[in-house]
């Protein structure tokens, strides 16, 4: 491993999710997935719902769920300013189902035109759908299933 | 001399006021801790966005220009818009009269900088209590109700839509914010911040990075340090990618960070106002005491004086019938 790393912060306006010092990170931006290493040019983009999947400095890894935001990338650090954003180890998975399963229902309901805010219930599917996948990689990584 | 009765009615009411003033001091205490929670969450959120639209805003495109409408100084300024954060109830002490005072005053400082034109202002409201500003003869364009606990972004943002689309049409070439930043509960600043354009120049304030309490103090050094490492080392002016293009980036992404600066200006207010209500009517209850403690001395002197006397009408009297 080289010597090299990021100083990664991730904050939401509710608090600082996790800061930490890191390797690698994959993101989830607007034009696709990409992957974030030491002496990255300086970068701007906007996130799309989805999961962050970091590699921190001391070999651990880490899955954290997001439901949109931006990123700041300079030569050694990458700040994400994120609406929302959970680390897996913090989330429910039954819970997330329910989420997301009430949300369909709601868009299901938008659909046949009742009064629900049909923008809104998308962008609650997409960020259960994201909390949900983030434990799935999260379970896959510490080999629970 | 007043009568033993008239003392005594006083005292009562004086007492019953003290006691609203303490009901009120408490339920302010209560407000001002969750407030001071909300202020504190944000704080870190803020602070880094604003310091990446800091760094954003020092950066041009390949012609030299700013890389978006809301980054680039206008040369004249003509119209400035003032956003007004004042609180809706009174009996919060000097609380909206500072603020109201330091808008003023930075008003004439425009007008003195711009030697010919005056500049002109108007303010968009938020908050009962910035109606005041009536009496300095200034216009008011707009009056946005205020809860009373803010718990989130989406109030703030009409406000904030309104002021961007008045900014970007070109009614306002400067946008200002007048909040209370609040440093510590004995202590609350007002200030007058640029919001719009957002430039580099006018970092010097930012939202709730002054004070050294160590409660609140978390990042404020960090983020000082930070910043002055941008200015010293000459990096500031990073050569950005952006994906998928700088304008679909910024589109996005200033109006959202504006929206943020706005609200965490009106959880510093809150948390201002609480804490300025719990020192006032901590200061009217005190008030209270000291007075109850006055009069009921001069209510015993009254009544020691009305015995005294009594006595000695007895006595004369007695000494009259003894003759």
């Amino acid at each position: 491993m080289s010597d090299k790393f990021i100083k990664f912060e991730i904050v939401t306006p509710e608090r600082v999710v996790l800061k930490e010092e890191i390797t690698q990170i994959i993101l989830p931006t607007r034009t696709g997935e990409i992957t974030v290493l030491p002496n990255h040019i300086p970068l701007v983009s906007s996130l799309i719902p989805g999961v962050i999947h970091v590699k921190k400095r001391n070999g651990q890894e880490d899955v954290i769920s997001i439901s949109g935001g931006f990123l700041e990338v300079l030569r050694d650090k990458v700040v994400i300013l994120a609406d929302t954003a959970e680390r897996a180890e913090e989330l429910d998975m039954s819970r997330a189902e329910e989420a997301h399963r009430r949300a369909s229902e709601l868009k299901e309901k938008a659909r046949q035109g009742e009064e629900v805010n049909f923008a809104e219930v998308n962008a609650a599917i997409e960020r259960e759908l994201a909390r949900t996948k983030a434990i799935r990689r999260w379970r896959k990584i510490k080999n629970l299933e | 001399m007043a009568s033993t009765r008239d003392i005594k009615n006083r005292i009562k009411s004086i007492g019953s006021t003290k006691k609203i003033t303490k009901a009120m001091e408490m339920v302010a205490a209560a407000k001002m801790r969750k407030a001071i929670e909300a202020v504190l969450r944000t704080r870190t959120y803020a602070n880094l966005s604003w310091l990446t639209v800091l760094n954003l805003s020092g950066s041009m495109n390949s012609s030299g220009e700013a890389l978006h409408q809301l980054l680039t100084p206008r040369k004249e300024i003509k119209k400035v818009g003032i956003i007004l954060i004042t609180s809706n109830r009174g009996l919060c002490g000097g609380f909206n009269a500072a603020i109201i005072n330091k808008v003023h005053e930075s008003i004439k400082k425009y007008h003195k900088i711009g030697e010919e034109a005056l500049v002109e202002a108007e303010f968009v409201l938020i908050g009962k209590k910035g109606a005041a500003i009536h009496r300095h003869g200034q216009t008011v364009v707009a009056d946005f109700p205020k809860l009373d606990l803010a718990s989130e972004v989406n109030e703030i943002v009409p406000v904030a839509n309104l002021i961007i689309g008045e900014y970007l049409s070109g009614k306002y070439d400067k946008v200002m914010v007048a909040y209370t930043d609040f440093i510590n509960s004995a202590k609350q600043i007002p200030r007058v911040k640029q919001l719009l354009p957002i430039e580099i120049e006018s970092a010097d304030e930012y939202l709730g990075i002054v004070g050294q309490d160590v409660r609140l103090g978390v990042n404020k050094e960090f983020i000082k340090a930070k910043e002055d490492k941008h200015l010293h080392s000459g990096e500031f002016n990073y050569e950005y990618t952006f994906e998928p293009s700088p304008a679909e980036v910024l589109d996005e992404m200033l109006p959202r960070l504006i929206e943020i600066q706005l609200y965490q200006a009106l959880l510093e207010s809150n948390a201002s106002e609480h804490s300025a209500r719990m020192a006032a009517m901590h200061q009217a209850t005190e008030a209270a005491s000291d007075m109850v403690n006055e009069l009921t001395l001069s209510f015993n002197k009254a009544r020691q004086a009305a015995i005294t006397s009594e006595i000695a009408e007895i006595s004369a009297g007695a000494n009259a019938l003894a003759e």
